[in-house]
Order: structure tokens, then C-alpha cells, then sequence
């Protein structure tokens, strides 16, 4: 590598090297710290996130390939990136208040956030299966702790070991996946793979490593059938983390699964089969077990769980519209479901966990103006217009049906519905029920600042939707 | 492109809304709903005004790119179909806040707000020449109306408020898929009016029209599909009601005539018999249903199903006067099936008790009241010098010229509607006053008066008078009803 392109490597890379260095740097500020000084660290947090957001929009204008082909800085790259740094401070700005109920605002909490952040952006910009796997282990290490970050508490251990455990199992398998692959073709670059592989799609051997690396891939979006670890982590991590794995590492999983399953290699294999059969699956089983659920973060999981199911039909879809489709959606999804995630961070205070949805029996009656927001929320996540959720479903269905896959949209519909009612559920309690306690949440003005946002966008998307959709649609790779 | 009337129609609503937002006490949030609907039938009746009847093309057209990249348009326009329709739910809008002025004491803002919101949503289904916007529209009336049936509703209203909103939800997806499809089919684009004029095949017709089928069905509703609506009715306020009975059932009835028909010439003309044929069953059987009930509101809401089965029997007799008809009868039936929701609200607010059982001898407490039942119990029995009299007339003679049996089966149906609507009046006014006994009934007031009075003048001016009612649809109905015949027939 000479000179010149390691220079040209290090600015494609410069929005990853700002969020690692202003990591360390916090790791380092962090121990001089005096008690009641917690709040320097969210704002330098974000000020990190922001430095990475402007120098990754001024890096935006053109595709640059960097450290010999493992990293690409590209519009698709961008667009995610986005909503990584969307997830990223909206969490921090949650976590202010929340961390100091729970107790957990040490500066490792925010230094791990920005790690796992800056694993997420290597994700969306790998165009080697190994990069891809050092963004991959980069944000689950980081996850994999913050999950456990409630010490006390057993849920929380019990969470974060069950991660960390399926987590590498996952993992290593799509290791696996990717030895066979380069056994097979000699090289792990997603473009070079394609140009070599030329002969039987039904390679055997390669059907394997395509099936490990699907499995492997799947497991982090949370899709079936390695969505055991989601209700249970979700459940024990601290809320803040949830709502943060919900979104950032989830859409992160995607930019993954999207390029690798969109590559040519893999467009061939007929692998769309297997992706459609687990999108079916997925949203079928995290629509119908969120039925049975009193927890409100155990739902929200199998609700995760659903979406990603729909997301994974714009990925059968592919194509131009089936790509944005994914991206839009995720997007949204940051919006509306942080939004959701956001009340429900907020309810936690004194003995109040939040955490029981008959426990928001009345929240209408005494708090309206927050009752409405969640009601923004919920009908976003049912999709129904004219939210923003409701324009990220139509987005994908239309991609569905333009590649002739009528029946996959129509059994996306129907699950929706039954999903549906979990969410109009919610909405019953904290309006049709009378209130059996006084609600006292945390409503910070950071918490008010973030649930105001969210809700902007919940309903700006939904109203005027063509900015974004162009955004994504222009955001495509290769397109 | 002119002054944006429609838009303002539409949108009036929704600043209503909002500012009732702001509003503190609960008669300013009354008054302020009140002016915010009578201003927006104001702007209807200005819009009337200027009403051509005598095309069948779209007026007041208002077209702005949405999503460009999908082909989406903000695209508001009305003829002579929609215009009957949107000057219906202006009408109704404000006789609804009257109707919930006592009746709603809690929440009132919350409440108008959802009410105003809710208007301004099915003035936007009726104006939408986009079918995004239309389907957006159709959907998000979903939040106001389960709010309103689930918040403000009786007993059951939790229950009720869920199969409304996932019976509705359920159908309308599968529509949802079909616009999609014929997005596709039909060169990409969303407008109503270009889609209507691309030839689909058969095959593409026969799959929307089913898709379409089960949502407009549901809407109506159509026998086997109607199970939600005695629920939702019967728990939903009184204004929740009169917006069910009144505006939102006749949308499954217009999206036949804005889709089903022109979009889907052959495949209408092909299912016509079956259409008939549940149409049919649906006016028997909501008869008979209606005939059994001891529940006032549930009756009433029986009875829509057997006033709607006309309504799509005439709408696929696919001739003239069906057609015809079929429309008129949509207007007549939001206002006198409104008005009898109207007057079980009334006295069920002085009683709490739907029961007939429990009546007998209102005539001698509330003689205005009972004289005022009396007109429009005799208009939803289709009496001649009412207005369903001439939409009924219009219906068999279309349906008799389309199928003798279906023609037969809805006469049966008339008869029907007679003796439940006489028994009901006849338990309810007449006889010994057993329930006055135990209430204190008082008579109805100048509020009630004045929701009462505008809905008997149109019970009367349709009767005596239709022709201008009929100026305004005969146009446009003319002109469908070219399209289906000059495509349809074809095979």
C-alpha cells in the first residue's frame, strides 16, 4: 500500500477514526470525572456523534474504496450511517436521566455506545466478509456488555450471558461460512467472489457456506429461527440499550444482509427462497406471540421481531426499490419505534418499572398530550396511514409487487394485521381503562426534546414522504 | 388551477382541530366544533353553488405532485356522485356535535377533536382522485372512529371498538394489495381518472374486483361480512352512530362506483348476479334480523343492513334508474337512518334504556318528539312523499329490469321494513305510558330541535322534489354507466 492510498483509506475512514478516537478519549476523561459532572459526558458524546456526522457528509460526494477493497465509502454507506448516528444520540439523550435512576452512568456506559457505533459504521461499509466481521464482533462485544450493565440485577446478567453466548455461536458460524466461501473461491471480497464463482449455482459446498453465512447474518437482525436470544435480552437489558439494539445494530445487520445477499454470488444461489421463507416466519411468529405478552419491552421485542420479518421481504424483493424499501423502513422504524422505547424510558421512575402494560391503565386521563404521542407511535408501528409506518409498508409491498411476488405481499398484509392488534391493544389501556395510580415520568427536557423529534419525523415521513424516499432510492449501491 | 375550495373543505376540519387543542373549557371547545362545522357547510353549500350539473367531468380540480417517484399526487376533485357525498357528511357534521353537546361530558375536547378530525377524513375520501390519497384517507379514519367508539361507547365498547377496527383493517389491506397491483397494471401511476380509462384484462379484473370486494363489503356492510356493525353501533356514542350509519357505510358503497365499475367494467358486469344475489339476502336478512330485536339502536343498525342491500342492489342492477336510485338512496339513508340515531340518542340520554320493552306511551310525555319519529320511522319505511320512497322506487324498478328474483326478494324486504319499523313505533309511542311512569321525560329542546329540523327538510324536499337532487348525480351516473356498458359488455 503505498502512501498515497493509505492517505486516500484513511479520509474514507475518517467518520470511523473520529467516533473510535473520541471513544478513547472519553475512556480517558472519563476517570477524572467528579460525582455530579455525568452530564459532561453526554454532551461530549454527542459531540462526537455530530463531528462524525459533519465530516461524514462532507466525505458523502463520491465512492471511495479504501484499504484495498475491504471498505467502501459510498452512498448506501452514508444513508446508514445516518440512522446509526439517529439511534446513537437519541440514546444518549434518553440515557441522561434514566442512567442516573438505574445507577449506570459511569463513562464506560457512553464510551461502549460509541464503540458499538463505530462497529455498526464499519458494518455498513464492509465490502470484505472479514471486515464485515470485525464491524460485526466490534458491536456485539460492546452490546454483550451494555446488555449486562444492570449489575444487580439477575434478568440483566442472565440477559447478557445468553447473549454472549448464542452471540458467538452465531458468529462463529458465519466464520465458517466464510472459510468455506474462501475455499471455494479464493478470496473473501464480496465483488471478487462473484467473478470467480462463473459455474453450477447449486454448487453443494457453496450452498452450505451460503447458508451458514445467512445464519449468521439472520441471528443479528433477530429473524427466525435465531430469534430466541431477542425477548429475553431485550427484557433484561437496561431500556435504554433495548431501544438502542432495536434500532442501531438492527439496521446495521440489514446494510449487512443487504449487501451480501444482494451480491451476485448469492443473487444466483436462489437463496431468495430461503430469504422469503424466513420473512414469513419471522413476522408470522413475532406477530403472533407479541399477542400473549404483559411485558411491554417482551412485546416490543417480538414487535422488533415482526419488523425485521417485513423488512426482509423488501430484501426478497431486491432491486433497486426493494433495496430503498429496506433502507426507508429502517429508517422509520428508528423514528417511531425510539419514540415508542423513549415513553417508555421516561416512565421509569421511583418504584415504577414501566415495564407491565396494565400499569399504563389511564395514562390518557392524566398525562394526554404523552397518551397521543404513544398513540402516534403505536399506529406508526401498525402501520396505519398516515404515519410514517404506514408509508414504509406500502414502500415495500410495492416492491414486492413490482417483482411479481403478489401472494408473499398478501400474507404480509395479513400478518400485519393480526399484529396490528397487539399495538391498538396499548392503545385501549392508556385510553379506554381508568387510571389506577399517578403517573410520574421522568420528563426531562432532554427526554421531551427526543420524543418531540421522534414524533416530528413519525409523522413528517408519513405526510411528506418523497424527500426520504429519493434519499433512499439515490442512497442504493450500484444504482 | 383556482382557488383551492375543496382542499379547504377538507382541511377546515383539521384547523378546527387544532385550535380546539388549545381550548380550556369545555362549552368554548362546543361552541368553537360547532362554528368550525357549520362554516364547512357553508363552504359546501358555496361549493354547490357553483356546481355544474351538467358534465360528468371532474370540477374543482386540485392536482400537486406528492411522491413524484412513485407517481403519488395530491389530487382533489368531485362530480356528481362525490358531490352528494361530501355535501352529506357537511351536513352531518354539525347535527354530530349537536347530538354529543349533553350526551359527552367527559373529555369533550378530545372528543371534538376526534370528530372534527374524523370529518375532514371522509370529506377527503369522497374528494381524493389519487388512489394513495384516497387509501390514506380510508385507513386513518380507522384512529378517530375506534377512538370514539372505544372512549365514548357503552358498555361493550372496548370489544366493540376492536372488531370495528380489525374487520375494517383486514378488509382494507387486501384492497391496499390490489391498488398496488393495478398500480402496475395500469402504467404506474395512482390517478383515478387514468386508471379508469386503461382496459385490464379479465383475469387481473376478476382478482381486483374480489380484492376490492371484501373491502368495500365489510364497509357496506354485506352479508356475511356485516357482524361488526350491530356491535359498533349499538356501543358507539350517538354521534358515533350517526357518523357509522350516516357517511361511513355509504364509502363501501362509493367505492364500488368509483372503482369496482369504472375500473373493472368486465368483471362487474360478469359478478353482477352474485352482487345481486347478496344484496338481496342482505335486505331479508337484515330485515329479519332487525324484526327480532328488542334493542332500539340494534334494530336501527339491522335495519342499515337491509337500507344498504338496497343501495348495492340498485348500484348493480347496472342500469339507469338502479343506479340512480342506488345513489339517492345512499343520501336518503345517512339522513333518516341518521336521524333515527339521532332519536334513540335522545331519548336513551333521558332514560338509559334502549329496551323496547321498557317504552310505551311516549306520545303523551314527548308528543314534538314522537310527531318527529313518526316522520322519519314512515321515510325509512320508504312512505311515499318521503325520501326514500323515490331512491326505493327508482331500486325495484332497476332491479326488477336486472333480475326478477332480485327485484321479488327486495319487495319482500320493503315489507319487511315495515313491520319493524311500525312495531318499533308502535311499542316505543303508543300504548299506556309505562315508561313515563318512571322517568320525567321532557320534551325536545331548541338544540335538539335544531339537529332534528334540517334532517326532516331533506326527509321532505327528497320526497316531494328530487329533481334536484337528481340533476346533480344524473351526469355523472349517465357516464358510468357508459363506461361499464361500453366495456363491459364486451365479452
Amino acid at each position: 500500500m503505498t502512501a498515497a492510498a493509505l492517505f486516500q483509506s484513511v479520509l474514507a475512514s475518517l467518520p470511523e477514526i473520529v467516533v473510535i478516537t473520541g471513544a478513547c478519549i472519553l475512556l480517558i476523561l472519563g476517570q477524572f470525572l467528579r460525582k455530579g459532572q455525568e452530564p459532561f459526558l453526554v454532551w461530549a458524546s454527542v459531540a462526537v456523534v455530530l463531528i462524525a456526522a459533519f465530516v461524514t457528509l462532507m466525505l458523502a460526494g463520491e465512492v471511495q474504496r479504501a484499504y484495498t477493497g475491504m471498505f467502501i465509502a459510498d452512498r448506501f454507506a452514508v444513508f446508514f450511517k445516518f440512522v446509526f448516528y439517529l439511534a446513537t444520540v437519541l440514546t444518549f439523550l434518553l440515557s441522561r436521566r434514566y442512567a442516573e435512576i438505574e445507577g449506570i452512568g459511569s463513562s464506560e456506559y457512553y464510551v461502549l455506545l460509541l464503540l458499538a457505533l463505530s462497529g455498526m459504521m464499519i458494518m455498513a461499509s464492509a465490502t470484505d466478509l472479514l471486515s464485515v466481521y470485525v464491524g460485526v464482533e466490534l458491536m456485539a462485544i460492546c452490546t454483550y456488555v451494555l446488555t449486562g450493565f444492570l449489575r444487580r440485577e439477575q434478568r440483566s446478567n442472565e440477559a447478557a450471558l445468553k447473549y454472549v453466548i448464542l452471540g458467538s455461536v452465531s458468529t462463529g458460524i458465519f466464520l465458517y461460512g466464510v472459510s468455506l466461501v474462501y475455499g471455494l473461491t479464493g478470496t473473501t471480497q464480496l465483488d471478487a467472489m462473484a467473478a470467480v464463482v462463473t459455474g453450477d449455482p447449486l454448487d453443494p459446498g457453496l450452498l452450505l457456506a451460503v447458508v451458514f453465512i445467512v445464519a449468521g447474518l439472520v441471528f443479528k437482525v433477530g429473524a427466525v429461527p435465531f430469534h430466541m436470544w431477542v425477548p429475553d435480552v431485550y427484557e433484561g437489558a437496561p431500556t435504554t440499550i433495548t431501544a438502542f439494539m432495536s434500532v442501531g445494530p438492527k439496521a446495521a445487520g440489514f446494510a449487512v444482509i443487504l449487501r451480501v445477499f444482494l451480491n451476485p454470488l448469492f443473487a444466483t444461489s436462489n437463496v431468495w427462497i430461503i430469504v422469503a421463507v424466513i420473512a414469513v416466519v419471522t413476522m408470522a411468529l413475532g406477530s403472533f406471540v407479541a399477542l400473549v405478552q404483559d411485558n411491554f419491552k417482551r412485546l416490543l421485542a417480538y414487535s422488533s421481531i415482526a419488523h425485521a420479518g417485513f423488512a426482509i421481504f423488501g430484501v426478497v424483493a431486491g432491486g433497486t426499490d426493494g433495496i430503498a424499501s429496506v433502507m426507508l423502513y429502517l429508517l422509520i422504524y428508528s423514528f417511531m419505534n425510539l419514540g415508542i422505547f423513549g415513553i417508555v424510558i421516561m416512565m421509569r421512575n421511583g418504584d415504577f418499572s414501566g415495564e407491565i402494560i396494565e400499569d399504563y391503565a389511564g395514562f390518557a386521563k392524566s398525562r394526554p398530550g404523552l397518551a397521543l404521542l404513544m398513540l402516534l407511535y403505536l399506529f406508526s408501528l401498525a402501520g396505519i396511514p398516515p404515519t410514517a409506518g404506514f408509508f414504509a409498508k406500502f414502500y415495500v409491498l410495492v416492491a414486492l409487487v413490482e417483482r411479481g411476488f403478489v401472494m408473499l405481499a398478501v400474507i404480509a398484509v395479513l400478518l400485519s394485521a393480526v399484529a396490528a392488534y397487539f399495538y391498538i391493544r396499548i392503545v385501549m389501556v392508556i385510553y379506554m381503562r381508568e387510571p389506577e395510580r399517578a403517573f410520574d415520568p421522568a420528563l426531562t427536557p432532554l427526554v421531551r426534546a427526543t420524543l418531540a423529534f421522534t414524533a416530528v419525523g413519525t409523522i413528517g415521513i408519513g405526510l411528506f414522504p418523497a424527500w426520504f424516499l429519493r434519499l433512499a432510492q439515490h442512497s442504493v449501491f450500484g444504482g | 388551477m383556482g382557488f383551492p375550495l375543496l382542499s379547504l373543505i377538507v382541511f377546515t376540519p383539521v384547523a378546527g382541530a387544532a385550535v380546539l387543542m388549545f381550548l380550556r373549557r369545555d362549552d368554548a371547545v362546543r361552541w368553537t366544533a360547532l362554528g368550525v362545522t357549520i362554516l364547512d357547510l357553508a363552504l359546501c353549500l358555496a361549493m354547490l353553488a357553483s356546481f355544474d350539473t351538467t358534465t360528468h367531468e371532474m370540477q374543482f380540480i386540485e392536482k400537486r405532485p406528492w411522491v413524484p417517484a412513485l407517481g403519488i399526487t395530491y389530487a382533489l376533485g368531485i362530480d356528481g356522485i362525490s358531490a352528494l357525498f361530501v355535501f352529506l357528511t357537511a351536513l352531518l357534521g354539525w347535527i354530530c356535535v349537536l347530538a354529543s353537546w349533553a350526551a359527552i361530558d367527559r373529555k369533550v375536547k378530545e372528543f371534538m377533536v376526534s370528530l372534527l378530525v374524523m370529518q375532514a377524513l371522509m370529506l377527503g375520501v369522497f374528494c381524493a382522485l389519487d388512489l394513495f390519497l384516497f387509501y390514506v384517507f380510508w385507513e386513518a379514519m380507522l384512529i378517530p372512529m375506534y377512538l370514539i367508539i372505544g372512549v365514548w361507547g357503552g358498555e361493550g365498547r372496548v370489544y366493540a371498538a376492536f372488531k370495528f377496527f380489525l374487520y375494517t383493517l383486514a378488509g382494507s389491506l387486501l384492497f391496499l394489495i390490489g391498488i398496488i397491483v393495478l398500480y402496475f397494471h395500469g402504467g404506474e401511476t395512482f390517478d383515478i381518472l387514468a386508471l379508469t380509462a386503461q382496459d385490464l384484462p379479465f383475469q387481473v379484473q376478476s382478482w381486483l374486483f374480489f380484492a376490492f370486494l371484501i373491502a368495500f363489503a365489510v364497509k357496506v356492510p354485506m352479508v356475511p361480512v356485516h357482524t361488526w356493525l350491530p356491535d359498533a353501533h349499538v356501543q358507539a356514542p350517538t354521534a358515533g352512530s350517526i357518523i357509522l350509519a350516516g357517511v361511513l357505510l355509504k364509502m363501501g358503497a362509493y367505492g364500488f362506483l368509483r372503482f369496482s365499475l369504472p375500473m373493472l367494467p368486465e368483471a362487474s358486469v360478469h359478478y353482477s348476479t352474485l352482487m345481486l344475489a347478496l344484496s338481496a339476502l342482505a335486505i331479508v336478512y337484515g330485515g329479519l334480523l332487525a324484526l327480532a330485536q328488542d334493542d332500539l339502536k340494534k334494530l336501527v343498525a339491522y335495519s342499515s343492513i337491509s337500507h344498504m342491500g338496497f343501495v348495492t342492489l340498485g348500484i348493480f342492477a347496472l342500469n339507469l334508474r338502479g343506479l340512480e336510485g342506488g345513489i339517492l338512496q345512499m343520501f336518503n339513508h345517512g339522513v333518516t337512518t341518521g336521524a333515527l340515531f339521532l332519536f334513540v340518542g335522545l331519548i336513551y340520554e333521558r332514560t338509559h334504556t334502549r329496551s323496547m320493552a321498557e317504552y310505551g306511551g311516549l306520545m303523551k310525555a314527548a308528543p314534538v318528539y314522537t310527531a318527529f319519529l313518526a316522520l322519519f320511522v314512515l321515510s325509512a319505511m320508504a312512505l311515499p312523499g318521503t325520501n326514500s320512497f323515490v331512491g326505493e322506487l327508482l331500486v325495484l324498478s332497476g332491479g326488477f329490469a336486472a333480475d326478477l328474483a332480485a327485484g321479488a326478494t327486495a319487495v319482500l324486504g320493503a315489507l319487511l321494513g315495515a313491520a319493524y319499523l311500525l312495531g318499533m313505533y308502535r311499542k316505543v309511542a303508543l300504548g299506556p305510558a309505562s315508561v313515563g311512569a318512571r322517568f320525567s321525560i321532557r320534551d325536545v329542546n331548541a338544540r335538539e330541535m335544531a339537529a332534528i329540523l334540517p334532517l326532516a327538510v331533506f326527509v321532505l324536499w327528497v320526497g316531494l322534489y328530487p329533481k334536484p337532487f337528481l340533476d346533480i348525480i344524473d351526469a355523472s351516473a349517465k357516464h358510468l354507466l357508459m363506461q361499464v356498458h361500453a366495456k363491459g359488455s364486451g365479452q
